[in-house]
């Protein structure tokens, strides 16, 4: 029998059913004693590149319980109640792709000695699993900033290779010759019938010049004691998988990605993995999503406010957009896997999230960040997270080592773990009140309230600072004012802006900034993130 | 599996500002004996038979040689004329006597402090050479070794037979680099072999590790053959395929494929083993006996070794077989298996023909997969990978490696001059190289970046040369003189890589050159001239320095400074990393004085020297570079009566590739073999 994943089915998402996968019974088949223990948990990351458009991701306003999905969130908003939404994640007024990157599962972009938190997960919960862990990707090197292709460290720091063909990946997960007692007999069949051919080479007259053959030869009979050594081990790929059917040849990157989420799905419910990290893209992709249509490259479109037309936004949420598509094809799928003790989802933790927020300005605050899955009941999901300050991502990663039973005194120059995951004890985001007003002299504008972006996608370059009983005070400036007094990174919070401008009726308008205050005293650090 | 990780200094190489005598790079090392050979034409010579190394030679070499070269424990340049014992190991070390004559002729060794051979002693070495390394030799084409195909010919000729490509996927977005080839990201990187090039693999034996990535790729090769993409391939080599294969049409595929794998006509009694199987095999179990047929002849060592099916008489000399002579052309030409044509000739017998031979030579220089030659051959003899090092930024990169390539493959494949190599007004530019030409650029269409991208790789356009005086020939193209950075490395770039002189390792206590003091304003050529004083030195930097300080005029990044007092901040910075301060009066100085006495102003002036009273020296080190290729060996001895000819055929008239391919093509180590065992051999 051959259980084929209907890739068409998965496509149609949430909306469509999905094809029921047998129930399968992993511990039935584990000869050791631990039948009785707890499922493993599982690890996996899910890395978005370029960041986002803020407004469109943003969550804005709500409770922990009490809360509503953005705009950009609708492709798998369905999970919710599967779902941890972490706000006020991050706190670099700006920050390098390659940084952000680092910084993505290493908590720190000066921790480059140490390896990245899935590793460490992978160390404790790999067990004997054949694989302690994949590197996933979608595409090539980018040398000029190379810490942007990679998220996965090893313990010296040292970048993990990644993979990025399915193709290559279900042969190393499920046709092992070295694990495969099939592939291991037609290996033997095969040493037999070519060392045969070379014997016969070697005794013919005239095949001179032995050593050649004599090379050959003596490699397989190298690979003949190899096979003969693995003989007497037991296999450790479960039987089911010699029905899973090998990935056809994708023709585009939503088949190919769609492809390595079943991989993805498939590798842990077959217990041959429990830590994988897969990148949809470089933090900076350059790729060209012409499977949507568009002909403009990511990393163009990510800049929105330079490179702003309405068009471009829309493609660039476009790609934000099939990016969460892929976010919910991989719950869907973890979902509908199932063993006796439940849902692959109940046992997993999903990572996803990006680098940066704002994607133009490069600022690493407000970061997506989406846990996913029940971690055997270790995460409390179904909630909205909003820090009362912003944090620093090495919180959020020495919490996931906590959860996972490694013990780290400290990680990433942090000693103090990110609380909220497991339960609710954390300080949420509360308003502080404050005054807000403006002031207008000849053609200086002062205005003290809530900074925000426009989320009229028409005007992406426009801000506005809300004040009450007033219309809002438009802002429309120059990049060099949006970049330099880092408006990107005050969004959401009160200031104190004076600037010069012009009021037209009951519309203000700046559109040129002297001087910016946080009211809170919130700054961005000067030092580069 | 897994991508080879990214090792940003790896094999790079990194040369410090200041270091002082460099080596390219380990890899050159491999040149040493084929480098050293024949460097020099000395037909002219008497030669003394009576001479014999024992009783005249040695207590020369004891006398003047040894106290460095073999009796301290610091053994200088790395020779140890103490190992050399055996007339075995007199013969094979002829590329050191070779240098070690070159050195006394020149007066360079012993070194001018030392005491001195009389003129007779000096006479005696050069007569013991002669006799022993020429006219004691007799032609000979080199004894036939079964060569394993490199990690290129073997991905070129898998996909030859199968008659698809194996890619991995990867999505090649812009500014990133990808191993698009599985074969070439699953097999280990071949090192090159005593020839210098990575075609010469004897050096480089089968291991299991390889032997496991090959099994990996054939399974997967013919998991693709029969997948549904590929069905309009199959059903090309079978007919119209009705679901399953037939068992006629299974029998019909093993043939095919035993043929174009063996690379020679395959009987069915040849076969038989697999018929047999595929004659009694279930109907269910057909596919999976055929599969593992195909894999059996696609492991079996006559597929991954070339020339064990050979048909020739033991013990003569004897022509190699039309098979053998198709082999020879197409993986010199093509990096690949003979195609359908050359087989075809092959088996009517056909091919020895004069004739047919060189229209198959034109045919297929004129074909796309003749640009293996400027891939391998070039890129290899050139060290143009590293190029790859000068930018971060892939694109240019890209574009400054291409530029030597497309301009190889033009001289190659379009029957160039020999010499354009060094002077030549014709060059290929894209948008990303174009500012190194400004007055010629207008020859480029103009380029519009497309809306919404940042950065692109571009193809090259060939233009010709009219007002760029200071570039034309691949010693003046932005990525070799970037790539070299410095005068030291350029001078022996230049030296080792075109006048292919072979050069010793430097001492390792070279130390460095001293930065100006207080109050001084040295040139780093007045500095450097003052710390090469050392006799030790001079030696070879008499030979390297004039040639890389004649290109002081391009800075660290290749590009031209016309004047150098009004330079930009950034230009002066480039020319401090490549020690090119120009000296108070703002001129450069790009003078120099060759060993042979000639004297040359600029670059200019050494380039006009180097194609004509050079032009010998660089047309023997393209030959032999071009013979080690083709061979896929380094030379012997007895090949430089080949070497000797074929120098003498292209130094007439225009002296073009096209010439000297022909004559590599038709000379006697190409042509005949002698298949005896290493037990009988002399």
């Amino acid at each position: 029998m051959t259980w084929r994943i209907d890739r068409r089915t998965f496509l149609r998402g949430a909306a469509g059913p999905l094809v029921p996968l047998p129930f399968l019974n992993l511990m039935e088949q584990t000869a050791s004693g631990a039948t009785a223990a707890a499922p493993p948990t599982r690890f996996v990351t899910l890395f978005k590149p370029n960041g986002v458009h803020p407004p469109s991701w943003n969550i804005s306003g709500g409770s922990e319980f009490d809360f509503r999905t953005s705009p950009l969130m609708k492709p798998f908003a369905h999970h919710k109640s599967d779902l941890l939404f972490l706000d006020n994640m991050g706190d670099f007024g700006f920050s390098s792709h390659a940084n952000s990157t680092r910084r993505f599962l290493s908590g720190h972009h000066r921790n480059t000695k140490s390896a990245s938190v899935d590793q460490l997960i992978a160390n404790r919960i790999a067990g004997d699993t054949a694989h302690r862990s994949l590197e996933l990707t979608t595409e090539g090197l980018f040398p000029n900033q190379i810490g942007c292709s990679y998220i996965s460290y090893g313990t010296d720091g040292a970048p993990i290779p990644r993979e990025s063909d399915p193709q290559l990946v279900f042969d190393r997960l499920f046709r092992s010759p070295l694990r495969d007692p099939v592939r291991r007999s037609e290996m033997t069949s095969l040493l037999d019938r070519v060392g045969d051919d070379a014997r016969s080479l070697s005794r013919k007259a005239g095949a001179e010049d032995r050593r050649t053959l004599d090379q050959y030869l003596s490699v397989v009979r190298e690979t003949e004691k190899r096979l003969q050594n693995l003989q007497s081990k037991n296999s450790t790929i479960p039987k089911v998988a010699e029905n899973i059917e090998r990935p056809t040849t994708p023709t585009n990157l939503n088949e190919q990605v769609e492809s390595m989420l079943d991989l993805i799905a498939l590798a842990l419910w077959t217990d041959s993995t429990r830590c994988i990290t897969y990148m949809l893209g470089n933090s900076n992709s350059r790729m060209v999503f012409d499977f949507l249509g568009i002909t403009e490259q990511h990393h163009y479109l990510s800049h929105f406010f330079r490179n702003f037309s309405r068009s471009n936004l829309d493609s660039l949420l476009k790609i934000s957009l099939w990016h969460m598509e892929k976010f919910d094809s991989l719950l869907n799928r973890l979902k509908s896997y199932r063993d006796q003790h439940g849902s692959l989802l109940e046992h997993c933790l999903v990572l996803f999230g990006s680098g940066m927020g704002h994607s133009d300005n490069h600022t690493a605050t407000r970061i997506p960040l989406v846990l996913a899955g029940q971690a055997n009941g270790r995460l409390k999901t179904g909630r909205y997270v909003r820090y009362a300050k912003n944090q620093q991502l090495s919180r959020l990663h020495l919490s996931l080592l906590e959860l996972f039973d490694v013990p780290m005194e400290s990680f990433a120059e942090t000693s103090k773990p990110l609380p909220g995951l497991s339960d609710s004890d954390f300080q949420p985001y509360r308003e502080i009140p404050f005054a807000s007003w403006v002031r207008h002299e000849s053609d200086t504008i002062t205005v003290q309230g809530r900074l925000r972006l426009s989320d009229d996608l028409d005007e992406a370059r426009v801000f506005y600072v809300d004040v009450e009983n007033t219309k809002s005070i438009r802002i429309e400036v120059a990049f060099r004012d949006f970049h330099n007094f880092n408006l990107a990174y005050h969004c959401g919070t009160p200031i104190k802006l004076v600037g010069t401008g012009t009021k037209q009726g009951d519309d203000y308008l700046i559109t040129k900034i002297s001087d910016l205050t946080p009211l809170h005293g919130n700054k961005p650090g000067s030092a580069p993130g | 599996m897994v991508e080879r990780s990214y090792r940003p200094t790896g094999h790079t190489l990194k040369i410090s500002d200041r270091v002082v005598i460099v080596r390219l790079s380990l890899l050159v090392i491999g040149f040493a004996a084929a480098e050293g050979a024949f460097a020099q034409n000395t037909a002219d010579i008497a030669s003394d038979p009576n001479i014999t190394f024992e009783s005249d030679i040695r207590p020369l070499l004891d006398r003047y040689c040894v106290r460095c070269h073999g009796e301290k424990d610091e053994i200088q340049g790395e020779i140890n004329l103490r190992l050399v014992k055996t007339e075995g190991e007199i013969d094979a070390a002829f590329g050191l006597w070779q240098s070690a004559l070159e050195l006394i002729e020149d007066g360079i060794m012993p070194p001018a402090d030392e005491p001195q051979p009389t003129a007779i002693e000096r006479d005696r070495i050069r007569r013991w050479y002669q006799s022993r390394f020429i006219d004691d030799i007799a032609p000979h084409p080199g004894f036939f070794r079964p060569r394993r195909l490199s990690a290129h010919e073997y991905r070129n000729t898998l996909e030859s037979v199968l008659g698809l490509e194996l890619d991995v996927l990867i999505r090649e977005a812009e500014q990133t680099v990808t191993e698009k080839s599985l074969v070439m990201k699953l097999l280990p990187t071949d090192p090159p072999g005593p020839s210098g090039f990575k075609n010469d693999t004897s050096a480089n034996p089968l291991t299991s590790t390889t032997w496991e990535q090959y099994t990996y790729l054939v399974d997967n090769g013919l998991q693709r053959l029969f997948a549904a993409p590929h069905r309009e391939t199959l059903e090309s080599y079978l007919g119209p395929l009705d679901g399953e294969l037939t068992r006629d049409q299974a029998e019909q595929l093993i043939r095919l494929i035993a043929f174009r794998a063996r690379r020679r006509s395959v009987s069915d009694q040849q076969l038989q083993a697999s018929l047999r199987k595929i004659k009694n095999a279930a109907t269910d179990d057909l596919m999976p006996v055929l599969q593992s047929e195909l894999k059996a002849v696609l492991m079996s060592p006559t597929f991954l070794y070339r020339g064990l099916l050979m048909n020739v008489p033991r013990d003569r000399i004897s022509p190699v077989d039309d098979f053998e002579l198709a082999e020879r052309l197409s993986y010199f030409l093509w990096a690949d298996m003979p195609d359908a044509e050359l087989l075809g000739l092959a088996e009517k017998q056909e091919l020895q023909k004069p004739d047919t031979l060189h229209q198959q030579v034109d045919r297929m220089l004129e074909s796309p997969k003749a640009r293996s030659l400027a891939i391998h051959l070039g890129v290899e003899w050139l060290t143009l990978d590293e190029i790859e090092h000068v930018s971060n930024n892939p694109p240019v990169a890209d574009a400054l490696r291409i530029q030597p390539i497309d301009f190889l493959h033009y001289l190659f494949t379009t029957n160039r001059p020999i010499v354009e190599l060094i002077d030549s007004d014709v060059a290929f530019i894209n948008a990303h190289t174009a500012k190194y030409y400004p007055l010629d650029r207008s020859q480029l269409p103009k380029y519009k970046r497309p809306t919404g991208i940042e950065v692109e790789r571009l193809p090259n356009t060939k233009i010709v040369l009219r007002k760029t005086p200071e570039r034309g020939g691949l010693l003046t193209m932005p990525g070799i003189l970037a790539m070299n950075k410095g005068p030291i490395m350029r001078g022996t770039w230049v030296l080792e890589r075109i006048l292919g002189q072979d050069l010793p390792e430097p001492p390792a206590d070279v130390g460095q050159i001293p930065a100006n003091r207080r109050g001084e304003n040295l040139t780093f050529r007045q500095r450097f001239e003052m710390h090469r004083k050392n006799p030790n030195c001079a030696a070879c930097h008499d030979k390297i320095d004039p040639l890389g300080f004649a290109l002081q005029q391009y800075d660290a990044g290749g590009g031209f400074r016309r004047s150098p007092k009004n330079a930009s901040k950034k230009q002066k910075l480039r020319a401090s990393q490549a020690d090119q301060q120009p000296p108070n009066d703002g001129e450069f100085d790009t003078s120099g004085r060759l060993p042979n006495g000639e004297t040359f102003q600029n670059f200019a002036e050494l380039q006009a020297i180097l194609v004509t009273s050079e032009k010998q020296r660089i047309l023997r080190n393209v030959v032999q570079r071009f013979l080690c290729y083709a061979l896929c060996r380094k030379l012997e001895p007895a090949d430089r009566i080949t070497v000797d000819a074929i120098v003498q055929k292209v130094s007439q008239g225009d002296g073009t590739f096209g010439t000297l391919i022909h004559a590599i093509v038709e000379s006697l180590p190409f042509r005949q073999t002698i298949w005896q065992s290493i037990e009988e051999r002399p």
